[in-house]
C-alpha cells in the first residue's frame, strides 16, 4: 500500500573497511512485490532492518509513502513499524512460555487490537500455513512449525507493507508454496507492498521484481521496467 | 499482558525467586530493628505506668527501678520503716505500699505487699481472690501455679536461691489477670509475711503474742501507723495529684531516702543507652541502603536478561506503553511480593524476639505496625516504582536490532 524509496543508503559497521550496505538508489511502487537475493553476508538482512525502521543508516534516507523513516526517532520508528509492517525475522522471535496462537496474538494483544474477529483469524491463519496444534508451546515446534508461526503473525493485522527475511529457509517444498502462496495472495488481496528476502529460486520466481546483493551493493536488478 | 508476565516469571522463576527474597531479607531486617526498638520503648513505659512514684533508700536510681518495676534480682539497701508511716499519713499521698524482695520460687520473684497496691496496679482477678492471711498468696498471670498450689519460698532472689525456708509454705488463692509487666511472673504474698519469715518487725504492736515468726492463720494487719517497722527496700506512692507527686518526690529527695519518677528514669536510662540506640538506627539505615542496592541490582538484572525480548516486543509492534507496562509491572510484582513478604518476616521476627522477651522478664514488648509505617512502605514503593521505571523507558534509547542481538 505505501511506496517505497531508497536513496544512497549506506550502513558502516565499525571493523569493517567496506560498508556492508551501499544502496544509490532502489524504488518500489505501492502494492509492489520486491524479492532480494544474495550470499550469506551480502547485506539482505541489513537491508531488511533498514527498509523497517529497526536500526538507522550511516547515511542517505529510506522513506515509505513520503516518510522519511530514517530520520525518525527510535519511539516513532517503532510506532511507524507497528502502524504498517508485518514482520518475519530470519531468527524469529517468537516468545517462550507461550502457545503458538498466543504468539501470533501478542502484538495485537499489547496494542488492546484482539477483537473475537482478530482471533479467529489467527485460527485460520494457523491452519492455513499447516500448523494443526494451535495451543502447541511455541518453544517445542520444530524451526518449520516457528516459521511459519511467524509468518502467520506478521500477517494478523493486515499491514500495508510486508516485509519477511527468509520465510521458507526452514520448510519443505510444499510447506514452502503454502507459505509463499499465502504471503503473495494475502499482498495482493490488501494490496499490500511486499518485500522478500530469500535464496529460494522457487519464491524469488513469484516476485516480480527481483534484486540481487553483492557485498552490499545492488549487482542486478531485474524487473525493474514492468 | 498478564499471561505475558506469569509465563516469564515461570521460565525465570528461580531467578524471580531470588529477586523477591533478596528484597524480603533486606526489608525484615529494617522493619525488624525498628519494631524492636519502638516494642522496646512502648512495653517499658507501660510497664511502669501504674508506678507513679517510689521511694527507696539513698541510692541508684536506676537499680530501684529496675528492681520495683521490672524485679530484677539485685539487693538493695533498705530504708526505714517509720517512711511507710510517713507517707501514709502524708495528706498528698493516696496511698502507699511497702514492695519487699528476697525471695523467690523457682525463679519466680516472690514480693511482700499489701492488698491496696494489688487491688490499685493489677487489673483484677482472673480467678480466686486477694490474699487473707499469712500463708496465702497471689500469683501473677505469667506463672506456672494454679488456684490451691502451694508454695515453699526459697531465701534469695529470684536465680540465687540458697535455702529453703522451712515449714513455711504459702497456699495460692488468686491469679490475677495479665497486666503485660514483669510482675505477671510475680508471686505475691503479704509483706507481713515476709517480715515475719525473716524476723523482722519482733515488736509489732498488733502481733505481740506471737512474735516469733511466720504463722499461717494470722491475719492481715496493713495499718502501722502505731507499729515499729523493719526496713524496707522499697515504697511505691501514689500521690494525689502531680503537684503533689513533684513535692513529695522533692521532700524525699535527700539521704537517707530517694524519691524517683520511673518514667523519668527509663527515659533517662533511653538516653544513656543512647549508643545503643545510635547503633540500631545505623543498622536500620544500612538495611534501607541495603534496601535500595536491592533493588537497582534486582532492576537492572531484570532488564539484562530480557533486553532482547523488549527488542523482539518492540519488533514486533508492541506500543511503548504496553511494553513499558510489562517491565514495569513485572519489576514492581516481583518487588512488591518482597516488600510484603518482608513486612510479614520482620513481624515475625520481632514477634519471636518479644516472646523471647516476655518469657525471660514478663515484660511484654507491644510488637505492631503504626499509621506512620503506611508512610514507609509508600515511600518504598514509590522508590521502587521510580527506579523500575528507568529500565522501562531507557528500553528506548537503542535501536531494536541492537536490543535484539543481546
Ligand atoms: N552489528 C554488526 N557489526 C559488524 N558487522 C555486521 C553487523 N551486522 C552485520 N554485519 C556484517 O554485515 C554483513 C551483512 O550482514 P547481513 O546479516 O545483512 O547478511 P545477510 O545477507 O543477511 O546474510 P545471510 O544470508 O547469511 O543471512 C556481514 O558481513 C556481517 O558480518
Ligand atoms: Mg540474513
Amino acid at each position: 500500500m505505501l511506496a517505497l524509496s531508497v536513496a544512497d543508503l549506506s550502513v558502516a559497521y565499525p571493523g569493517l573497511a567496506e560498508p556492508a550496505l551501499d544502496v544509490a538508489a532502489l524504488d518500489l511502487g505501492a502494492g509492489g512485490c520486491l524479492a532480494v537475493t544474495g550470499a550469506s553476508g551480502s547485506g539482505k538482512s541489513t537491508l531488511v532492518n533498514m527498509l523497517t525502521g529497526l536500526a538507522r543508516p550511516s547515511g542517505g534516507r529510506v522513506a515509505w509513502g513520503g516518510v522519511e523513516i530514517s530520520a525518525l526517532g527510535e519511539a516513532a520508528r517503532d510506532r511507524w513499524r507497528a502502524a504498517n509492517v508485518g514482520l518475519v525475522m530470519q531468527d524469529f522471535h517468537l516468545f517462550p512460555g507461550l502457545s503458538a496462537v498466543e504468539n501470533v496474538l501478542l502484538p495485537a494483544r499489547l496494542a488492546r487490537a484482539a477483537s473475537v474477529a482478530v482471533r479467529t483469524r489467527a485460527h485460520e491463519l494457523l491452519a492455513e500455513v499447516g500448523l494443526s496444534r494451535p495451543e502447541q508451546p511455541v518453544e517445542t515446534l520444530s524451526r518449520g512449525e516457528m516459521q511459519r508461526v511467524a509468518v502467520a503473525r506478521a500477517v494478523l493485522r493486515e499491514p500495508g507493507v510486508i516485509v519477511a527475511d527468509e520465510p521458507t529457509a526452514s520448510l519443505d517444498a510444499a510447506s514452502g508454496a503454502a507459505v509463499a502462496d499465502l504471503l503473495l495472495s494475502l499482498a495482493a488481496r490488501l494490496g499490500s507492498t511486499l518485500v522478500l528476502v530469500s535464496h529460494d529460486p522457487r519464491l524469488i520466481g513469484r516476485a516480480s521484481r527481483r534484486v540481487t546483493l553483492a557485498g552490499g551493493r545492488i549487482v542486478s536488478d531485474e524487473g525493474a521496467a514492468r | 499482558m498478564i499471561r505475558f508476565i506469569l509465563s516469564d516469571l515461570r521460565r525465570m522463576w528461580a531467578g524471580a525467586l531470588v529477586v523477591v527474597l533478596l528484597v524480603a531479607l533486606a526489608v525484615a531486617l529494617g522493619v525488624a530493628v525498628t519494631l524492636q526498638e519502638r516494642g522496646l520503648r512502648l512495653g517499658s513505659a507501660r510497664a511502669a505506668d501504674k508506678f507513679d512514684l517510689i521511694v527507696g533508700a539513698a541510692g541508684g536510681p536506676t537499680q530501684l527501678v529496675l528492681s520495683s518495676v521490672f524485679l530484677q534480682a539485685a539487693p538493695l539497701p533498705l530504708l526505714p520503716g517509720e517512711t511507710l508511716q510517713k507517707l501514709s499519713s502524708d495528706p498528698r499521698v493516696k496511698w502507699a505500699a511497702p514492695i519487699g524482695f528476697g525471695d523467690s520460687v523457682r525463679d519466680q520473684p516472690v514480693v511482700g505487699t499489701t492488698t491496696t497496691l494489688i487491688a490499685e496496679t493489677a487489673k483484677g482477678f482472673a480467678d480466686g481472690r486477694m490474699f487473707a492471711q499469712e500463708d496465702e498468696a497471689v500469683a501473677g498471670a505469667a506463672t506456672d501455679l494454679a488456684i490451691g498450689a502451694t508454695v515453699v519460698p526459697m531465701h534469695g532472689l529470684a536465680g540465687e536461691s540458697t535455702h529453703q525456708h522451712a515449714d513455711v509454705r504459702y497456699r495460692i488463692v488468686g491469679k490475677l489477670k495479665p497486666t503485660s509487666t514483669a510482675w505477671d511472673r510475680a508471686i505475691l504474698v503479704p509483706i507481713q509475711a515476709v517480715w515475719h519469715i525473716h524476723g523482722l518487725g519482733e515488736h509489732d504492736a498488733h502481733d505481740e503474742h506471737d512474735h516469733h515468726g511466720f504463722d499461717a492463720d494470722a491475719a492481715l494487719h496493713e495499718d502501722w501507723s502505731d507499729a515499729e517497722l523493719p526496713g524496707l527496700p522499697a515504697i511505691l506512692v501514689k500521690p494525689k495529684t502531680i503537684a503533689d507527686a513533684y513535692k513529695l518526690r522533692q521532700d524525699y529527695r535527700a539521704a537517707p531516702t530517694q524519691a524517683v519518677f520511673p518514667a523519668e528514669v527509663l527515659t533517662a536510662l533511653y538516653a544513656t543507652m543512647g549508643d545503643a540506640r545510635a547503633v540500631l538506627a545505623a543498622i536500620a539505615i544500612g538495611a534501607q541502603v541495603l534496601v535500595a542496592a536491592a533493588l537497582i541490582l534486582v532492576t537492572v538484572v531484570h532488564v539484562g536478561q530480557r533486553r532482547r525480548q523488549i527488542g523482539a516486543l518492540r519488533a514486533f509492534g508492541a506500543p511503548r506503553g504496553a511494553v513499558f507496562a510489562l517491565v514495569w509491572g513485572e519489576l514492581m510484582a516481583l518487588i512488591g511480593a518482597g516488600v510484603a513478604l518482608g513486612y510479614a518476616l520482620g513481624w515475625g521476627v520481632s514477634a519471636a524476639l518479644g516472646a523471647g522477651f516476655t518469657a525471660k522478664n514478663g515484660v511484654v514488648l507491644p510488637v505492631g505496625f503504626v499509621p506512620e509505617d503506611g508512610i514507609g512502605v509508600l515511600a518504598l514503593l514509590g522508590f521502587a516504582a521510580l527506579l523500575a521505571a528507568v529500565p522501562a523507558w531507557r528500553a528506548y534509547a537503542e535501536p531494536t536490532v541492537d536490543a535484539l542481538r543481546a
